[in-house]
């Protein structure tokens, strides 16, 4: 089996959504032996099986890109295409990886639904488009599967569409994600319009010949990127993506953390030197990524609702990898994404678990969980160590990498990712401390128990790839699994070249000892309580009420839907009433009921009158004749 | 010898004496009356031209012929009619006939 | 000016002095009077035409027959004699209708070019000719013309007579 073959990694769950979608509308999932989800989960599995020997293929044969023309409109040709080369390879690994471990999961976190086969073929439609999307060679292809994730993401989160926020938190997912796309349309559409074509590798040549506009490519590069906001939940596009937290949880780490929001830094990363030969698109990319990552860890702090914790922390992260692309720390991104992916997911997993056996995700009604779920509290520790990026752990190697690039940024860029270091090991040694030591706060929590193996494997999978895929950026472990050396040798952005591993003590030394600084604060705060968090709020409320109230972002788009949007739509209502209906459609329905009126007032019912009409339209005919023909 | 115009005037007289008479009057027998007098004036009209335009085929006198025997038909209906609505409305007046009004 | 002229103007002037009087007069048995006086007079105009045997006709079936049939109908109405009941409120209107179609008609008589006499020659139509011509040349249109007296009259009857049901 080749990399030809890789089509069939997506039709795989596209499958499994057919059947398992008609299933679920027809009422035949009751009969399928545990309503189906077997199919998914085979179907997904498969995706991580078959990954081997691509990646194997690719390896030994290099980056390989097979087109099929798709059609033809007029001097247009038009073609489907599969890109197999190393950033889809690792993209790949992740998401195959995580979904397989997800669907997992879910087989035990959703147990007893009632659309049990509903969510898997939903699951399944994701994890077939994400693939899609990753293997896409030409932007249209991208562009189609970048809006079925979008659907499968809007068809999740409001899974359970009875709440009216769940409902409300897909609406908002949608919508807001859509004004990314807009932008990224017509980005796509431009360097359509400049170049004749929609391959990607076609216009990236172009971009290296110089064959663009420099005005155009940042145009073009903005706009992308303006997509990539939408669905990395980059600030201001951010604010879907704490909300869709009301998805089930499996469905928030599988797409709201390792895969479907990392689109947005892999279409970057994909389209890079498009980036790179647009400096001010890549100034954007980086400032972007620096507001999102502080404002998220910022606001991740106050959060008291674990998930929404883990989601901020999630927007922090994303804004870092896009700050980290910014200063063209293109293996250092994708790396740190792929590290993501593993210990985000775990951490999600982690906290289903929680919601699962304590039955409650407020901070306020867990606390002293460790005990009744050593198993949970070991991954999610494991799990925020590598959010935090103490060594040896995933996460240390891929920040390193990262901070090794953006050390070379201008000082304050450097210190912002510093700060964040910083605020991220703090919120995650908060939120692991505040849900697993102390006194439980709540009946839920004291009769804790622990989730069930078909839970806790795919949680122990995860632990085991947050552990150890960091390594994969030392030379020696990526030539053990046939990579050409590190992982920046088999990684590299298209007209690079083959990074080796390079190690700063400086740098990591400061970074590890930022972050273990930050744990310590977090310990002192709420292990030791040698500090009050309660009095540090109070003295510094104004802060603490502003992040609590998510920077008052909410409250303003709210207040430009309620006063800008919705009074524009009142204007155009009442528009719609007055002239439109009122004069438009009444208007000529009254005039002929009130012509109706005056004119029978001409019918007495009197022959004579009739007869006097009669010779009057006579003489008139007849004058008319003479005036105008003889 | 008389001139055709004075014909024609004396008919267009009588024809338009006649509908004023149809116009102007509301008892039913006295439209009827207007009627027959435009309708006598039509058949002056016939007859002077058979005489002045057709004297071999006298065509016009034959039409008036006809015109007469279509006004007695019409004569005959239309009182009929007049008497029905006399016994439902007690009266000739056609003002008052006016049930086809809005 | 001969006889026959004479006579014409004469019998004209009876004409049109019956129909003014059937349109002023307040009256409707007198309405019937000049109607008759009008009829007769149309009856002669006719004898001056050449038109003896439509003369004749006129005068029977008119005079004789249709206003004796009206006064019937006048009787078995019982028309009260006011002027309110005869009249109607657009007489102005009627006047002045009529006025201009007398006047339009009249205009376009005399600008138009007439033959000035009876052609030489001119012979009262002979009441043979006429059944002759009615028989053969009009002899269909004669039958549908007895067809359509026949279903008046049936109207008539069925119109006029009592509801029984």
């Amino acid at each position: 089996m080749n990399a030809e073959s890789a089509w069939i990694l997506p039709a795989l769950p596209f499958a499994a959504f057919v059947i398992l979608g008609l299933a679920s509308l027809t009422g035949w999932d009751r009969r399928l032996p545990d309503r189906g989800s077997w199919l998914a989960v085979i179907a997904i599995a498969a995706g991580l099986v078959l990954f081997v020997p691509v990646t194997i293929d690719v390896l030994a044969n290099g980056p390989q890109d097979y087109v099929f023309p798709w059609f033809a409109a007029g001097q247009t040709q038009l073609s489907l295409g599969l890109l197999v080369d190393p950033l889809t390879i690792v993209m790949l690994g992740l998401v195959t990886f995580v979904a397989t471990c997800v669907a997992v999961y879910s087989t035990g976190y959703m147990h007893g639904e009632p659309r049990y086969a509903w969510y898997f073929a939903a699951l399944s439609l994701f994890v077939a488009s994400m693939l899609g999307l990753l293997l896409a060679d030409n932007l249209l292809q991208l562009y189609i599967c970048w809006e079925l994730v979008g659907v499968c993401s809007y068809l999740l989160v409001g899974f359970y569409h009875e709440r009216r926020s769940a409902a409300e938190a897909a609406k908002k997912a949608f919508i807001t994600t859509r004004i990314g796309d807009v932008g990224m349309l017509i980005g796509i559409l431009l360097l359509f319009q400049a170049t004749g074509t929609f391959h990607i590798g076609d216009i990236l040549a172009k971009v290296a010949n110089g064959g663009l506009e420099p005005n155009l490519m940042t145009a073009t590069a903005l706009l992308l990127f303006l997509g990539a906001m939408g669905k990395s939940a980059q600030f201001p596009l951010h604010v879907w993506l704490p909300d869709a937290m009301e998805g089930p949880t499996p469905v928030s780490a599988l797409i709201h953390a390792a895969t479907m929001v990392a689109a947005g830094v892999y279409l970057v990363a994909r389209m890079f030197p498009l980036f790179e030969a647009a400096p001010g698109a890549l100034a954007v990319v980086t400032a972007i990524g620096a507001i999102t990552t502080i404002l998220g860890a910022g606001i991740a702090l106050v959060m008291t609702d674990i998930k929404k914790v883990i989601a901020y922390s999630t927007i922090s992260k994303l804004g870092f990898m896009m700050l980290t692309l910014g200063v063209s720390g293109y293996t250092a991104a994708i790396f740190y994404l792929v590290t993501h992916g593993f210990f985000k997911a775990l951490l999600f997993l982690s906290a289903g678990s929680v919601i699962h056996g304590a039955g409650s995700q407020e901070a306020g009604e867990l606390g002293g969980l460790r005990r009744h779920m050593p198993l949970t509290a070991w991954v999610f520790g494991i799990a925020t160590l590598a959010l935090a990026g103490i060594p040896p752990l995933s996460g240390f190697w891929s920040k390193d990498e990262a901070m090794l690039a953006l050390s070379h940024a201008t000082l304050p860029v450097y210190a912002i990712s510093l700060v964040s270091v910083v605020l991220s090991s703090l919120y995650g040694g908060r939120l692991w401390l505040l849900t697993f030591t102390g006194a439980p706060r709540s009946h839920h929590a004291e009769h804790a128990h622990e989730s069930p193996p078909v839970m806790t494997l795919p949680m122990l999978a995860l632990a085991v790839m947050s552990v150890v895929s960091g390594f994969v950026a030392l030379p020696a472990v990526g030539r053990a699994i046939g990579l050409p050396g590190g992982l920046g040798e088999f990684l590299y952005p298209p007209g690079g070249h083959p990074a080796p591993y390079h190690f700063d003590p400086a740098v990591a030394g400061i970074s590890t000892f930022l972050a273990v600084a930050g744990l310590a604060i977090a310990a002192g705060f709420y292990l030791w309580r040698v500090w009050s968090s309660e009095r540090l709020a109070a003295a510094l409320r104004g802060l603490h009420q502003a992040l609590a109230r998510k920077l008052y972002l909410d409250d303003a788009y709210q207040a430009i839907i309620d006063y800008g949007a919705l009074a524009m739509g009142k204007a155009i209502a009442s528009f719609d009433r007055v002239f439109i209906n009122d004069v438009g459609i009444n208007g000529p329905g009254w005039l002929a009921v009130a012509a109706g009126g005056w004119l029978k007032l001409t019918q007495t019912g009197k022959v004579a009158n009739y007869a006097l009409g009669m010779i009057a339209g006579l003489l008139i005919t007849a004058a008319a004749i003479l005036t105008f023909f003889v | 010898m008389i001139p055709l115009e004075h014909v024609l005037i004396v008919a267009a007289a009588l024809f338009s004496l006649g509908l004023y008479t149809v116009l102007a009057r509301r008892h039913a027998v006295l439209v009827l009356m207007g009627i027959e007098l435009m309708l006598n004036a039509v058949n002056i009209n016939f007859v002077a031209f058979a005489g002045y335009a057709d004297p071999d085929n006298f065509t016009g006198q034959i039409f008036a012929i006809f015109v007469i025997v279509v006004a007695v038909a019409e004569v005959g209906l239309a009182l009929a009619i007049i008497l029905r609505l006399f016994r439902l409305r007690a009266t000739a007046n056609l003002d008052e006939a006016n049930s086809m009004r809005w | 000016m001969t006889g026959i002229d004479l006579a014409f103007y004469v019998l004209a002037g009876f004409s049109i002095a019956g129909g003014l009087g059937l349109a002023v007069t307040r009256s409707v048995v007198h309405g019937a009077l000049f109607l008759i006086l009008a009829l007769m007079g149309v009856g002669g105009v006719f004898f001056t035409l050449l038109a003896d045997f439509l003369a004749l006709v006129q005068v029977l079936l008119y005079a004789g027959g249709v206003t004796i049939l009206m006064l019937f109908a006048m009787m078995l109405t019982q028309v009260r004699e006011q002027p309110e009941a005869t009249n109607n409120p657009q007489r102005p209107w009627a006047a002045l209708a009529s006025l201009a179609f007398f006047g339009a008609v009249t205009a376009t008589i005399v600008v138009t070019p007439w033959p000035r006499n009876l052609p030489e020659g001119a012979q009262h139509v002979e009441f043979v000719d006429i059944a002759g011509t009615l028989f053969t040349r009009w002899a269909v249109p004669f039958e549908i013309a007895s067809l359509l007296l026949l279903v008046a009259l049936i109207g008539a009857i069925i119109v006029a007579r009592e509801a029984t049901e």
